[in-house]
C-alpha cells in the first residue's frame, strides 16, 4: 500500500541582493517562517541557510482577520 | 578491612564525578582508594593519573563510570549536528512529550530547555524533513524520496555537520527507509559519524526515539575520541587488561561494545552504590533493601528488591530529555552533611536544599563559610571530633559552629536550633525514603537501610525514630562504598525491540523468533558459550487498549510456545497487581517491547568474614558527652570500627570512628557487628 503525495505548499521566496556574510553565495531570499518566536520574515542563504536578518512578521502568519488589519493600520 | 576479588587479580574502578574522580582498586586483599581533581577539560587526564597512582598496570580489570557525556550535554558543549526525520515532524525534538512540570503548567514563559527558544541540542535549520512514510505496521505509505533526501543532504554539507541522526516514523517496525537514508548520508556527506534510531533504540513511541538517537549521536562523537586516548594512555601505562564502562544501571559493558550505542553510558556514575549494595547483600542475605547514599550536598536513595536494584526503562537528563536506556532509579535529595540551615519567611528552621558544597564548605571548616549545615550541628552536638574528620586532614572548629547557630534570626535558644535542624535533617531524609517507598509499592518495615557515603553512617541511623525500618546497616569502608559498586557488577549485554501483539497463540511464534534472534546476536556479540552466562528475558505489556506499559515482566527460556500463552499472561496480571494493587484479568493482554539481557559473569569484590570477639568486653576507645541533642544529656563510648570483632554489641549512645566516615548509634538502639564485618543498627 502507497499513498500518493500531494506537492506542499511552499511559501514564495523573493531573491534578495546581495552576498550571504558567511559562504559569500549570492543565494539571499526574504520569506516568512513560524518560530518558537512567532511569525518572522527572515532572510536567509539558501546556500548554508545562515540568517542574515530575522524580523517580527503578521502574528498570525498567512491568516489574517479585519481586527488584525485594523490594528496594523 | 579485607576484601579481595573472588579470583586472584587487581581490580581497579574509577568513578567521576563532577569535583573528584574516585579511584578504588583492590590490591592484594586490601581497598586502595585514590582521589585526583577531576579536570572538566580533559577527564581522561584525571583517570590516567588516579589509574596510575593505584597501579593500574598490575591490573585485569579496568571499569569507568564516566560523566564526560553528561557535562557536554548540561553545558552544551556539543559537536554541530543534523537531525532527518519524516516530513512534517522535525519540531518533535521542539516539543518534546508536550508535558509541563507542576511549577510550569501556570506559567507561560516557561520553555523546556531543549526547545528552540532555549538551548536545543540541535537548532532548527538542521532538523530537516525527509518525505518518505511508513506504517505501524512496516509497509510503506510513501516511499522514501532519495532526490529530495539528496537535496536536503547537500544543504547540511553547506553547514558542516558532524554527524547525521536519524529517526524516522515507525522505524522499529520496518527499518529499510533509515538505513537507505543512512547510506545516502555517507554518499552524500562522506563518512560522518550516523546514528538510526532503528538500531538505536528500536522501540515505539517516536519522541523518546529521537531524542536516544540524537543522545546516541553526541556521545558518538564525544566517546569515540575520548576512548581512544584513554585506550591509548592505558596501554601506555602498562595496561593489557579488560576496559569496561559502566552503564546507567552500573552494569558493566566492554568498552568496544559500549560504543556501538553510547547514550547508555550517559549517566555512569550514581547507580553504583545500588549495586554496591545488591552485591553486598548477598553476603550478608538481605535480598530487600533500601540504599542511601549521603555525601555533602545531596542524598540518594534507590531500591534493591529480591537482590536486584530498581531499574526503569528510561530516564531523563533534564526535563523532556528522554533516553530509552535500562537505568537505576534513583531519587536524589538535597540532604546531605553540607545542607544549609537556614530560617525561613514565617521564623521557621529550615535545612536544605541548598548546600554549603566543599567550598566554603561548612562553617567549621573556617574556609570562610557562614551558613550553619548540619555538619555543624553534628560537630556541635558531639558527633564528629573536630582533630578525626576525614582521617585528620581537615580540623574542625567547634567554637565557629555553634557561634554560626547563634547568629540565626531565631526565636529558639541555640541548645534547640542545632537540635531541631538535626532532626529535621533526619526528617527530610525519611520522607524521601518513604516517598519512594509508597510509590514502588514496598512497606519499609521489610526492609534495611544500607547507610552509605562520607556522612550516611552518621544521619541515618537517626531515621529509625521516623521510620519503622528492619534496621540501619553501615557496610565496611561506607565512605567509599558506591565506587566499590564499579568492581561488583556483571558485564552485560542488553538489546530490546518492540513487536506490538496480543499475548495469544496467534502471535507467541514471531515473539519467540524475535526473542531467540536477539539473543543469538547477543551471545555472537559477547563472544561467549551460553552455558557460561545467564540470559535473562523480559517484556513490557499493557491491558488491550492502555496507553501505557507495565514493565519488566519475566519470560520463560527456550523457545515459546502455545503453552508459554497462559504463564506469560498471568505474569503480567501478577505484576500488574503488585505495581498497582489491581488486576484485570478479563482484559486481553498486549505485548509491546521485549528485552534480553546476556550476564557474563566478572570478578567482583569479595568481602570477608570477621573474626569473633571469643568473650570479654568491646574496648572502647573514648567517652565522649554529647550536648543539645538529648534534654537530659548524655555520655557516648566511642570505638575504633578497626577494633570490632563479629558479633560485638554496642548500646547506644555510641561513636563509632573510621577514617573516612563515622557512625553513630543513638540513645535506645543498639549495634550488632555482622559476619562481615557490617554493623546493623536497630
Amino acid at each position: 500500500m502507497t499513498a500518493e503525495v500531494e506537492p506542499e505548499w511552499q511559501p514564495e521566496k523573493i531573491g534578495v541582493d546581495g552576498d550571504c556574510p558567511n559562504c559569500g553565495d549570492a543565494a539571499l531570499a526574504r520569506y516568512p517562517v513560524v518560530a518558537v518566536g512567532g511569525w518572522m520574515e527572515v532572510v536567509k542563504c539558501q546556500r548554508c541557510l545562515i540568517s542574515v536578518s530575522r524580523k517580527p512578521w503578521h502574528r498570525s502568519g498567512f491568516i489574517t482577520l479585519p481586527e488584525f488589519e485594523m490594528e496594523e493600520r | 578491612m579485607t576484601m579481595t576479588p573472588e579470583v586472584p587479580t587487581r581490580l581497579v574502578g574509577v568513578d567521576v564525578g563532577g569535583t573528584f574522580t574516585d579511584v578504588m582498586a583492590i590490591v592484594d586483599g586490601e581497598v586502595v582508594a585514590s582521589k585526583v581533581p577531576t579536570d572538566l577539560y580533559a577527564t581522561e587526564t584525571s583517570v590516567l593519573k588516579g589509574a596510575e597512582e593505584v597501579g593500574v598496570s598490575q591490573a585485569s580489570v579496568f571499569n569507568l563510570a564516566s560523566t564526560a557525556g553528561l557535562n557536554s550535554i548540561i553545558t552544551r558543549s556539543l559537536p554541530k549536528i543534523a537531525f532527518l526525520t519524516t516530513y512534517g515532524h522535525r519540531d518533535m525534538l521542539e516539543r518534546g512529550r508536550l508535558w509541563r512540570p507542576f511549577e510550569a503548567l501556570t506559567n507561560p514563559n516557561w520553555r523546556r530547555g531543549i526547545s528552540d527558544g532555549s538551548r536545543p541540542l540541535v537548532p532548527r535549520y538542521l532538523r530537516r524533513n525527509i518525505r518518505e512514510r511508513m506504517h505501524a505496521n512496516g509497509d510503506v505509505l510513501v516511499p522514501l524520496d532519495a532526490e529530495q533526501a539528496r537535496a536536503e543532504l547537500e544543504l547540511l554539507a553547506e553547514c558542516d555537520v558532524q554527524g547525521v541522526a536519524i529517526c524516522l516514523l515507525h522505524s522499529y517496525a520496518n527499518p529499510s527507509h533509515e538505513i537507505q537514508l543512512r547510506e545516502l548520508v555517507h554518499d552524500v556527506l562522506g563518512d560522518v559519524v550516523c546514528s538510526i534510531s532503528s538500531e538505536v533504540s528500536p522501540l515505539a513511541q517516536e519522541y523518546p526515539r529521537a531524542s536516544t538517537t540524537t543522545v546516541d549521536l553526541l556521545m558518538k562523537l564525544k566517546y569515540t575520541d575520548y576512548t581512544a586516548r584513554l585506550e591509548k594512555g592505558l596501554a601506555d601505562l602498562g595496561f593489557t587488561g579488560e576496559f569496561n564502562y559502566a552503564d546507567c544501571s552500573a552494569q558493566l559493558m566492554p568498552a568496544e561494545y559500549a560504543m556501538d550505542k553510547p547514550h547508555r553510558l550517559v549517566v555512569g556514575g550514581p547507580a553504583a552504590g545500588t549495586v554496591a549494595t545488591a552485591h553486598f547483600g548477598t553476603f550478608i542475605k538481605e535480598t530487600d533493601l533500601l540504599a542511601a547514599d549521603v555525601g555533602g550536598t545531596s542524598c540518594d536513595i534507590s531500591v534493591v528488591l529480591n537482590g536486584e536494584p530498581w531499574v526503569n526503562s528510561y530516564f531523563e537528563l533534564e526535563w523532556d530529555l528522554v533516553i530509552t536506556a535500562l537505568s537505576t532509579e534513583i531519587v536524589t535529595l538535597g540532604a546531605g552533611g553540607g545542607s544549609i540551615v537556614a530560617i525561613g519567611r514565617s521564623g521557621e528552621l529550615m535545612v536544605g536544599p541548598d548546600s554549603a558544597g566543599a567550598t566554603p564548605g561548612p562553617v567549621c571548616y573556617s574556609k570562610g563559610g557562614t551558613a550553619p549545615t548540619l555538619t555543624d550541628a553534628a560537630l556541635a552536638i558531639g558527633i564528629l571530633m573536630p582533630d578525626r574528620f576525614l582521617g585528620g586532614k581537615v580540623p574542625l572548629d567547634v567554637d565557629l559552629a555553634v557561634d554560626s547557630f547563634e547568629r540565626l534570626d531565631s526565636s529558639l535558644v541555640t541548645s534547640e536550633r542545632i537540635r531541631q535542624a538535626w532532626l529535621i535533617g533526619l526528617h527530610n531524609i525519611a520522607e524521601g525514603i518513604l516517598d519512594l517507598a509508597v510509590r514502588r509499592g514496598i512497606d519499609v518495615r521489610d526492609f534495611s537501610l544500607v547507610a552509605c557515603g562520607a556522612a550516611g553512617p552518621m544521619m541515618l541511623p537517626g531515621v529509625l525514630d521516623n521510620l519503622p525500618l528492619k534496621s540501619v546497616i553501615v557496610p565496611p569502608n561506607p565512605g567509599g562504598f558506591s565506587a566499590l559498586g564499579l568492581l561488583s557488577a556483571d558485564r552485560v549485554y542488553s538489546e530490546s525491540k518492540t513487536l506490538y501483539g496480543l499475548i495469544d497463540e496467534r502471535n507467541v511464534a514471531s515473539i519467540s523468533e524475535l526473542l531467540e534472534r536477539m539473543e543469538r546476536e547477543l551471545l555472537d556479540r559477547a563472544g561467549v558459550e551460553a552455558r557460561n552466562v545467564r540470559v535473562v528475558r523480559t517484556f513490557d505489556a499493557r491491558l488491550q487498549g492502555q496507553g501505557w506499559e507495565t514493565p519488566f515482566i519475566s519470560l520463560p527460556s527456550g523457545s515459546l510456545s502455545a503453552a508459554s500463552v497462559a504463564p506469560m499472561v498471568e505474569a503480567f496480571h501478577t505484576e500488574y497487581k503488585r505495581r498497582t494493587g489491581n488486576k484485570f484479568d478479563q482484559f486481553p493482554v498486549e505485548g509491546v517491547t521485549y528485552r534480553v539481557q546476556v550476564i557474563v559473569p566478572s570478578d567482583k569484590v569479595a568481602y570477608h568474614p570477621l573474626e569473633s570477639r571469643g568473650g570479654g568486653a568491646v574496648p572502647v576507645a573514648a567517652r565522649r558527652a554529647l550536648a543539645h541533642l538529648y534534654p537530659d544529656g548524655a555520655d557516648a563510648n566511642c570505638y575504633e570500627r578497626d577494633a570490632l570483632r563479629r558479633d560485638d554489641e554496642i548500646v547506644g549512645p555510641a561513636i563509632i570512628w573510621e577514617a573516612m566516615s563515622t557512625t553513630f548509634v543513638p540513645l535506645g538502639r543498639k549495634a550488632l557487628v555482622g559476619e562481615y564485618g557490617e554493623i546493623r543498627i536497630s
